[in-house]
């Protein structure tokens, strides 16, 4: 507004009178942008412009990302302001003859100049002392410094106000190098990438999902989508096996055996050279036969180097929270396990599964065992199953549907009964015969 | 449990003795009473049994007890009288410590209603009696594991409705019974491990025995039975560790003959498709019912 009263003044108002504006002071604009005047500084140099270049836009799942190559980011492309910082030459003297004084006009307002007027002289052009005043504030310039754009002069202040760029995050002025990205200017220092909040400056960036990314990062989300790993050490992806170590995780091929130095593949081993010790930085990296060869034990359950406490049993080494019971999978921890045919199993689920549960007592016999007529007793819960008179391993008794009855009871048993017993015990062959061949 | 049995010395009088075996108990706080062959007839002779609240096993085989002696210490004429009928004497049920109760070879023909609350009882003998029913409610057991009721009067007429509500229940010894057949409520056992319906009179068993998963030890010997339902295919009977026995019926052919080849053979008969197909046959054309292969009337429990 102010350039354009300005405009339609300068040709008619010939001399320089100052036009009764305002104070300054009272512009909105100039109060907000007051605010951040110590950042301004005298050099006022490139501007950058870091120019998205979508030549090789190319679409991957739900991704559209844009991939300049650096060096057309990093290129200034166009400069679009020349800005000549002036020291004005104060000419308090006549000029020489060289040019002649009547000739001399003021380069604003067109008069010329009363003999023992000073005159400014800048770059050749010559002033009013009143006439060489800011385009915009009318004041003359502090300490001479002005800047000039479109022809016209303004003083520093002015100048920042009316043509400085504003930064997209920090919403100050960018003075020095600005940053043309993402359709807003930048402090360079500002720009950063959306997820590692690296500088993008000097390292141009990737437009990913309408975030502006450093290239690794680029790479981890386009990773991530696709189910992958990124290489800790060139960032690339990992398309096979990924190889673990030290908590990051890498192409094999990056890699070398820490015994015969072969180039490993993602069969390698992260073997832990200091055992106990919860830091990783220690550990090395082993070929899948150099491993096997220092002895380290493997797991019988999960097939991993067991590096802390090992259970050896059942002819094999154990994570101790790999050793577990084979019916309920809880891990025996150090208590009493029991084998049979090659799997163990805890103390409840063993006599569960193999019968050692007294008949009586329905509990784990814990001592010795008797066992008869397909069924297990504590010693001192086999008794005769009509008296419940305790029996030992030399007490007769008879058997009557699979319960021992001692040899009082059973002659007290209905004689019908004890007949057809008999006869039932006689026609019941120890075996089956084998099968004829017809 | 451990705890020795309290010695019968041998006394004068037989009523003494009992009290005797009582009193030591009482003294030397044993929780196992053993009452064999003392010719008790009622509760009467053993006083202050009922408020022995400690012992956890009585056995009192061999003995004469009638149902009746069992509700109550008085005669139960009297009890009659004085309780109106109303309320539950104090009986046995009153030991609710009591995990094994042995009433085998007595000349029970009834049972108390109360015998099924009894909270810890695990192992109930009511084997060589004289029960013609059990009482209504009967399966109310909260923990019974093991029910003997051998040599007894029962089929599948007088049993109580809840009879096979005894989940807890991992064997039933129900031989030398007058089962004909059996409800196919004993689905809900599904923890037992033994059963024994030997010598019954069972013309046809219930497809599902077949989901007693557990089921170790199956007697169904000297029953009047044909034919198997195809489910029986399921149960692991053919191990070491199992015993099925099921001779003495009148199987048909093809269950004879892979009966003789041996278990293994049998079940995986029951199992193919040629047995189920057969099966589906036999149920429209019944094969005839055998007689009856054992005279009862010589059976003493039928003595009343």
């Amino acid at each position: 507004m102010f350039r354009n009263m300005f405009k339609s003044q300068l040709p008619q108002d010939r001399s320089p009178d100052i036009p009764d504006l305002k104070p300054l002071e009272c512009s909105v604009l100039y109060k907000r942008r007051a605010e951040s005047r110590e950042h301004l500084t005298e050099e006022i140099g490139d501007y950058d412009d870091l120019s998205e270049f979508s030549d090789q836009t190319f679409e991957v799942a739900n991704y559209q990302y844009v991939c300049p190559t650096p060096d057309v980011v990093n290129q200034t492309l166009e400069r679009k302001t020349s800005i000549v910082k002036v020291k004005a030459e104060w000419s308090n003297q006549r000029l020489n003859g060289a040019m002649s004084f009547d000739k001399m006009i003021c380069s604003r307002c067109s008069e010329g100049f009363e003999p023992h007027e000073k005159i400014v002289n800048s770059n050749g052009e010559l002033w009013h002392q009143q006439c060489f005043v800011c385009a915009q504030c009318f004041r003359p310039f502090k300490d001479g410094v002005f800047y000039e754009f479109e022809n016209r002069k303004y003083c520093e202040h002015d100048f920042h106000v009316l043509f400085a760029p504003c930064c997209g995050k920090c919403g100050e002025f960018v003075i020095g190098r600005v940053i043309k990205a993402m359709n807003a200017n930048w402090h360079p220092e500002c720009f950063r990438c959306e997820m590692c909040t690296s500088e993008l400056a000097d390292s141009g960036f990737i437009r990913n999902a309408g975030r502006a990314l450093c290239h690794e990062c680029n790479a981890k989300v386009k990773a991530v989508g696709l189910g992958k790993y990124v290489c800790h050490k060139c960032h690339g992806i990992i398309d096979d096996q990924p190889l673990k170590f030290r908590g990051e995780v890498y192409h094999p091929y990056h890699f070398n055996c820490t015994a015969c130095g072969v180039e490993l593949d993602s069969n390698a081993r992260e073997v832990r050279s200091r055992p106990g010790f919860a830091a990783n930085d220690m550990n090395e990296l082993y070929c899948l036969r150099c491993h096997d060869k220092m002895g380290i034990p493997i797991c019988g359950a999960c097939r991993r180097p067991i590096e802390e406490r090992v259970v050896t049993a059942l002819g094999k080494h154990w994570h101790v929270e790999h050793f577990v019971c084979a019916k309920c999978e809880k891990p025996f921890f150090g208590h009493r396990h029991y084998e049979k045919k090659g799997l163990a199993y805890c103390e409840t689920h063993y006599h569960q599964l193999f019968g050692n549960l007294c008949f009586v007592c329905n509990q784990v016999i814990a001592g010795d065992v008797f066992t008869a007529l397909n069924k297990a007793w504590c010693v001192h819960h086999f008794a005769c199953s009509i008296c419940d008179q305790k029996m030992n391993q030399k007490t007769k008794f008879y058997e009557c549907d699979l319960k021992p009855v001692c040899k009082k009871c059973y002659e007290k048993l209905p004689t019908e009964l004890r007949r057809r017993l008999r006869r039932q015990h006689e026609a019941t062959p120890k075996k089956y015969p084998p099968p004829t061949v017809a | 449990m451990n705890q020795t049995p309290v010695s019968c010395l041998p006394n004068s009088s037989k009523m003494s003795k009992a009290k005797r075996v009582l009193e030591e108990a009482k003294e030397i706080q044993n929780p196992e009473i053993d009452l064999i062959d003392r010719n008790i007839s009622t509760f009467e002779e053993l006083p202050g049994l009922f408020s022995m609240l400690n012992i956890t096993r009585l056995t009192l085989s061999h003995n004469k007890i009638k149902c009746k002696y069992l509700n109550n210490s008085t005669s139960s004429y009297y009890c009659c009288i004085s309780n109106n009928f109303s309320a539950v004497p104090p009986g046995l049920a009153n030991l609710t410590n009591l995990e094994i109760l042995n009433l085998a070879n007595n000349h029970l023909e009834e049972l108390p209603l109360s015998l099924s609350s009894m909270p810890k009882l695990r192992i109930l003998n009511l084997s060589f009696n004289r029960l013609y029913g059990l009482p209504r409610g009967f399966g109310a057991f909260p923990i019974l594991e093991v029910l003997d009721l051998t040599y007894n009067n029962l089929n599948e007429k007088n049993l109580p409705g809840n009879f096979f509500m005894i989940e807890t229940l991992r064997a039933l010894y129900m031989g030398d019974n007058d089962f004909e057949y059996i409800p196919a409520d004993i689905k809900n056992l599904k923890n037992l491990q033994i059963l024994v319906l030997r010598e019954n009179d069972l013309i046809e068993l219930p497809k599902e025995i077949g989901e007693l998963t557990r089921l170790r030890e199956l007697h169904i010997q000297g029953n009047r039975l044909t034919i198997l339902p195809p489910e029986f295919g399921n149960l692991d009977m053919a191990g070491h560790k199992s015993v099925f026995k099921l001779e003495g019926n009148e199987w048909v052919t093809p269950i004879a003959d892979q009966l003789k080849l041996g278990i293994s053979h049998l079940l995986d008969y029951l199992k193919s498709e040629t047995y189920r197909i057969s099966y589906t046959r036999y149920q429209t054309n019944k094969p005839p019912i055998p007689p009856p292969c054992i005279d009862k009337a010589k059976k003493i429990s039928r003595i009343r």
